[in-house]
């Protein structure tokens, strides 16, 4: 499922709360854009077909939408001597 | 159950063969579709990347990395999109590396394949800083 949510924290100390942020509004940013380019991505698939590219060109729709769609679960985690990072889309 | 089945089971109980060989002999009955099937019946939903520091280090730092199969699997799909005059500097850095291997052959079935054997494995390295792959 596509991830919602994002946890982010950068900070000094390691027991500070971080920020939970609706990383859906992003994607519905990014779904809208990608259909307001999607026209000219067909163009462009067209236009390239014959060298190769314009079936790649199509591919990256489902590929990006299937990474987007397997978000969900990941968790980066860095301590450092100075920073504490922390990644996890929920 | 089928013959060949109870005879490689049979072989098992009265101890012509270990354990070891009947798994290989029963898997060697599969056929393929079943074969692949049962290697997408994988358990491992991440792999983790752990490192920490070891005993005699003085750093502090750590990092814990949790990545789903799923993205694994998704992102490699990725790998399609490297443009062919790419591939020659990825084998050249590769033979560099020790690794001789043809990046153009690899498909998309060897990923998939590399993935999914991917549930056992551990990776442990202790050193200065402690260093654990594995799938969970």
């Amino acid at each position: 499922m596509i991830p919602m949510f994002m946890r982010l924290k950068v900070s000094r100390n390691p027991n500070g709360h971080g920020l939970l942020l609706p990383v859906f509004l992003v994607w519905i940013l990014l779904f809208a854009l990608m259909v307001v380019l999607l026209p000219f991505v067909l163009i462009a698939a067209l236009v390239t077909w014959r060298s190769g590219q314009g079936k790649w060109l199509l591919l990256t729709y489902p590929l990006l939408v299937s990474v987007l769609f397997h978000l969900s679960g990941l968790y980066v985690e860095i301590e450092h001597s100075e920073q504490n990072i922390l990644i996890a889309f929920l | 159950m089928n013959e060949e089945r109870k005879k490689i089971l049979e072989m098992l109980q009265q101890g012509k063969i270990t354990v070891e060989e009947a798994e290989k002999l029963l898997a060697a009955l599969l056929s393929p579709e079943e074969s692949k099937s049962e290697a997408q019946k994988s358990t491992c939903k991440y792999l983790r990347v752990v490192v920490e520091p070891g005993p005699q280090s003085e750093d502090r730092d750590r990092v814990n990395i949790r990545v789903p199969m799923k993205l694994i699997r998704a992102g490699l799909k990725w790998a399609a999109f490297v443009p062919k005059h790419a591939h020659s500097s990825i084998n050249k850095a590769l033979h560099e590396k020790g690794i001789e291997m043809d990046f153009a052959q690899i498909t998309s079935e060897d990923i998939e394949e590399l993935v999914s054997q991917l549930d056992d494995l551990t990776v442990e390295v202790e050193g200065k800083e402690k260093v654990r792959i594995c799938c969970e």
